[in-house]
């Protein structure tokens, strides 16, 4: 007797257990789901938390608002910790179960891995990520990055490079300092290429782990070159290494930093040897005089007063701004194909003058090609002009 | 050919510099070990734990110094207090791998408890040192660098005295070396081993000053140097005090070498990974390092 | 159902199943198994893969450090290898799966006989450190190895294929996975009815004793590391076709803590345990973010909150286990198992 009550109930449970499985999250109608990918533990989590921060706090914004096209907007988020496996098992849900419209993606390394799956998915994917990787619509044509991309950010350095360069003597000597990674090194390639198209010395490459404590020895190997500029492609945790370092050792060379790597917190972490620094700015600072400042400003006093913000707060509302936009376009039944051509309809579209206007077009992934340059002086960024690169097709996917 | 000799010997006097700091980890590490007998495998996030509370006193609640010190410290004893009596001890006995694990699951714990508490942002660390660089010859260093060296030589004479001369001291080296024997004598085991998870916190919580002062900012990413402390106390020997600073400061030296002189021609990388093919060399030739004491196997 | 053991020769007392009910019980979930894709959802199928992979992994964990006590903290070294070897074996060389798998895991093999060479001359916590160090030196390898392993960009695996059907979704792999987690666990079972394992087992309890026995230490040793390498080797190889994209994150020094806080909180020393273990420790993150997600809808400011308690409950867990049921899952199984036979007697 005691022997079938067993069997049933384990039968029972069992059972329960697989009907449990197959159970989908409810699709619900009238709601609009897009994916979000956070690292909010992991490297880059310094930046996550305000990102995240921003996407959510935008997407609440929309849907005080009345969503899109009547439809409320349900960020469907998860964190990852950078480890572009659980990226991969992410989008997987985000695809397969979600049933997600479009993604908000993070990381350079994950991104670049999900290519093959969003092109065959057709999921837009709006990434963090500024890889150059990503900007050719003849091979991703479902990525879409969410800034100037790293290339044209390196190809501004060594413009600049070329233009402040005055003794005739001899050409300027640069040198790279990049992450041991796949977002570090993701223009350096066509950094090289560009450095000797346009006649300046690439004297020395620097590699720093992506979790940096010491670079005195890349920094004293990179002395003996002697480069006038150094190009910095990390992120913004890191660089006050790299700059009290060199700091330290007097060095002479001139740095530029990449987007990610310099904003406001920059000459707080570096205090003096940040001084002299110049950077590449993609997206505006917190209380900069720009259109849709007030609106977050108040947002975000509104919602959580007393905590901390940075840049990259401005750019998870950048995209779900874009995000929203394209919805708006695609009409009443968004599909993939339908949001990407919405989203490559953008021409000079008005990020809230949070960065200069988005263009996508169905050859050219890339959103713009203005930035400004910034400097850090007195203990403050500031910034010194726009630059611009030209949208050279030649450039496109490298 | 003096050009060379000048690269070399920056990197050496940076190296010593930087093995300073690893100095203060393996402190703690030994500390721990050298009372009771337990191998911490979350260093690094006892430094995490010690760089946040003293940016927390400092910054955020605006404390002045000579109050926010005294109190990050006491903080930091309170966590050796907690850690040792509500997780170690009901452990004392259990075979090493839960120890170890053990460990772990603190540092698991303590990272998680930070990253709620303040978030995971880089928070700019309170300017303490001056950054202009003194110079030693030809070779500058940073003062943060030149006073934790300071620091770390200062503890290696107090704890060598404390270890050999004073009651309490020989109380932990007796209790390390055998418990039972130690309590026999009337030693309180139980203060022992609060006393040496105190003093490697609050040691632990000094590095992690230093290392907040050397980067600029805390945030995560301190907690994984954590584990660079292996092969500084493999090479220093497990429990010897004067080990650990010998060992850090080698270590230090040996990356920073490496760093100059193998990571142009491999490609990046290798100063990170030299400490540990060290780390293994050692073991196969001298497991006990250069000063620990070598263990006995009784059958 | 036996309440109480009885034997009356060793053959019986080896016996894996005492009676042929636990049989029928073991082909019925196995036969409940391959029904599961037909109903679930790729998410889940997704976690039922990554539990099968992680039972194969902690299996072969156990096996050295659970039952010959070798302390190992390079597992996700092994791991690693596995599948770059798996993978590497099929871009390179063109090699079906059925036979890259196999062969990495002889390559994983190799390795972790290379890597137990230490363990003949230390022990416990010095070995600990010495498979901590074997972790990095790994690690570094495959990361700057570009040229075959493609570094830190990843590198793409081809999906597995099965008389021409490809097997390139969660539900196709699963039978893949499952199809390797059954011999696996029956191996190691089987494997400690035998003298191999009871040597084994006499090096954990007491390896001057057993080698005054004359139990070949040399050899036991590094067959330990050889047997558990070789699991963790299949557990790589089966990690390539699963998420077919390779990183050197992949393999963290984390992963091989998971995969101790497996063992442990599941059982040392047990192979149910370290099942356990492998289910407790793939869902217990899973279960966090069905909670995170389910409280963004309607708190979003917890999605920061929730992202913290993950390593929390990770690190409580494990104290928690070691602190109150050293032996693990599996103990309190016996506990539930002997209760739910006995009822309504005590004993």
């Amino acid at each position: 007797m005691s022997h079938t009550r067993d069997l049933l109930v384990r039968f029972l449970l069992i059972g329960l257990f697989i009907v449990g499985l197959g159970v989908p999250p409810s699709a619900a109608q009238g709601v609009i789901k897009i994916g979000n990918l956070v690292d909010l533990t992991g490297p880059t989590s310094d930046q996550g938390k305000d990102i995240a921060q921003g996407r959510i706090d935008a997407v609440t914004y929309f849907n005080e608002r009345g969503g899109i096209n009547g439809k409320k907007i349900e960020l469907v988020s998860v964190e990852y910790g950078f480890q572009p496996p659980r990226a991969v098992a992410a989008y997987k849900r985000f695809v397969e179960d979600d049933k997600v419209l479009l993604v908000l993606g993070y990381g350079t390394p994950d991104t670049e891995a999900l290519r093959p799956y969003i092109t065959k998915d057709k999921i837009p994917y709006l990434s963090g990520s500024y890889s150059g990787h990503l900007t050719d619509p003849r091979q991703t044509p479902y990525n879409f990055p969410g800034g100037i991309d790293y290339t044209s950010q390196i190809r501004i350095f060594l413009n600049y490079v070329k233009e402040s360069w005055t003794d005739t003597s001899r050409k300027p000597r640069v040198a790279f300092i990049y992450a041991d990674n796949a977002y570090g090194r993701a223009p350096i390639e066509a950094g090289r290429l560009y450095a000797k198209e346009i006649g300046i010395d690439l004297v020395d490459e620097e590699i720093i782990p992506t979790v940096l404590t010491d670079a005195t020895s890349q920094l004293l190997t990179m002395k003996k070159k002697d480069p006038d500029y150094a190009y910095i492609n990390t992120n913004t945790q890191w660089v006050p290494v790299v700059l009290k370092d060199s700091y330290k050792l007097g060095l002479k060379t001139k740095y530029v930093v990449n987007n990610y790597g310099i904003d406001e917190r920059t000459p707080k972490l570096a205090a003096e040897a940040a001084e002299g620094v110049m950077g590449i700015q993609d997206v505006a600072y917190w209380g900069e005089n720009v259109p849709g400042m007030k609106t977050l400003m108040d947002f975000h006093a509104k919602h959580h007063g007393g905590d901390t913000h940075a840049s990259p707060y401005m750019r998870g509302w950048l995209w779900v701004i874009v995000s929203v936009e394209a919805f708006k376009r695609a009409g009443d039944n968004p599909t993939g194909e339908s949001i990407k051509k919405a989203l490559e309809s953008l021409k000079d579209f008005d990020t809230w003058g949070i960065t200069p206007p988005f263009t996508y077009t169905n050859e050219d992934h890339r959103p713009t090609n203005r930035a400004r340059l910034v400097m850090v002086k007195g203990g403050k960024i500031v910034q010194m002009k726009e630059v611009s690169v030209e949208r050279d097709m030649k450039w496109i996917g490298k | 050919m003096a050009d060379q000799l000048v690269f070399m010997l920056q990197l050496v006097i940076t190296g010593v510099a930087v093995g300073g700091v690893y100095s203060l980890m393996a402190l703690g590490f030994v500390l721990i070990f050298k009372a009771s007998s337990v191998v911490n495998f979350g260093p690094g996030e006892l430094v995490l734990f010690g760089a946040y509370v003293s940016w927390a006193t400092i910054l955020p609640m605006k404390l002045p110094l000579y109050v926010a010190l005294p109190l990050t410290f006491a903080v930091a004893i309170l966590l050796g207090l907690v850690i040792e009596r509500g997780v170690l001890r009901p452990l004392i006995g259990e075979p090493i791998i839960s120890v170890i694990m053990v460990t772990f699951g603190v540092a698991s714990v303590i990272r998680g408890f930070l990253n709620m508490t303040w978030g995971s942002d880089t928070r700019p660390f309170p300017v303490l040192f001056s950054p202009e660089p003194i110079h030693l010859g030809p070779v500058p260093v940073s003062p943060v660098h030149l006073w934790s060296f300071v620091g770390t030589l200062v503890l290696l004479a107090i704890f060598s005295v404390f270890f050999k001369f004073s009651l309490t001291g020989m109380a932990m080296r007796a209790t390390a070396d055998n418990q039972q024997v130690a309590q026999s004598l009337g030693v309180s085991v139980k203060r022992v081993f609060a006393l040496s998870w105190c003093i490697a916190t609050v040691v632990s919580t000094l590095g992690g000053i230093i290392l907040g002062s050397v980067r600029g900012g805390v945030d995560f990413s301190l907690a994984d140097l954590g584990l660079k402390v292996f092969p500084v106390v493999i090479l220093g020997g497990l429990d010897s005090v004067a080990g650990a600073i010998i060992g850090g400061v080698l270590i230090g030296v040996l990356e920073n070498l490496s760093g100059g002189y193998l990571d142009p021609v491999l490609g990046g990388g290798v100063k990170e990974v030299a400490p540990f093919v060290v780390l293994v060399i050692i073991l196969m030739i001298r497991p006990y390092g250069f000063f620990g004491k070598v263990e006995i196997e009784r059958v | 159902m036996q309440c109480g053991g009885f034997r009356t020769s060793y053959a019986s007392d080896e016996r894996i199943f005492d009676t042929a009910l636990p049989i029928v019980g073991v082909v019925a979930l196995i036969g409940v198994l391959a029904l599961v894709p037909q109903f679930a959802t790729t998410y889940w199928l997704d976690v039922l893969n990554r539990i099968g992979i992680a039972i194969i992994g902690a299996l072969g964990l156990n096996i050295l450090v659970g039952y010959t006590g070798q302390i190992s903290i390079g597992h996700a070294a092994f791991l690693a290898v596995g599948a770059y070897a798996t993978a590497i074996l099929e871009i390179n060389a063109g090699l079906p799966f059925y036979l890259a798998i196999p062969l990495g895991a002889l390559i994983t093999s190799g390795f972790g006989l290379v890597f137990g060479i230490p363990s003949l001359r230390l022990r416990g916590l010095y070995l600990a450190i010495a498979t901590l160090a074997a972790h990095f030196i790994t690690t570094y390898g495959i990361v700057h190895w570009e040229s075959l392993t493609k570094g830190v960009l990843g590198m793409m695996v081809p999906p597995a294929t099965v008389f021409g059907i490809p097997l390139d979704s969660d539900a196709r792999v699963f039978y893949l996975i499952f199809a390797l987690v059954i011999p696996a666990t029956f191996f190691a079972k089987n494997l400690f009815r035998t003298r191999v394992g009871r040597a084994f087992i006499a090096i954990r309890d007491r390896d001057v004793a057993a080698g005054v026995m004359g139990v070949s230490l040399y050899h036991y040793k590094l067959l330990a590391f050889v047997l558990s390498s070789f699991y963790a080797g299949v557990a790589g190889g089966l990690m390539a076709h699963h998420s077919r994209i390779l990183f050197p994150d992949s393999f963290t020094l984390l992963v091989a803590i998971d995969y101790l806080a497996m063992i442990i909180i599941g059982g040392l020393g047990s192979i149910l345990g370290a099942i356990f273990g492998a289910i407790f420790m793939t869902l217990l993150p899973e279960v966090l973010k069905l909670g995170a997600t389910s409280l963004t809808g309607v708190y979003p400011n917890a999605f920061g909150l929730i992202a913290s308690t993950r390593d929390i409950v990770f690190g409580l867990a494990v104290i928690l286990f070691l602190m109150y049921e050293p032996q693990g899952l599996s103990r309190i199984w016996l506990r539930v198992r002997s209760y739910w036979k006995l009822w309504p007697y005590a004993y």
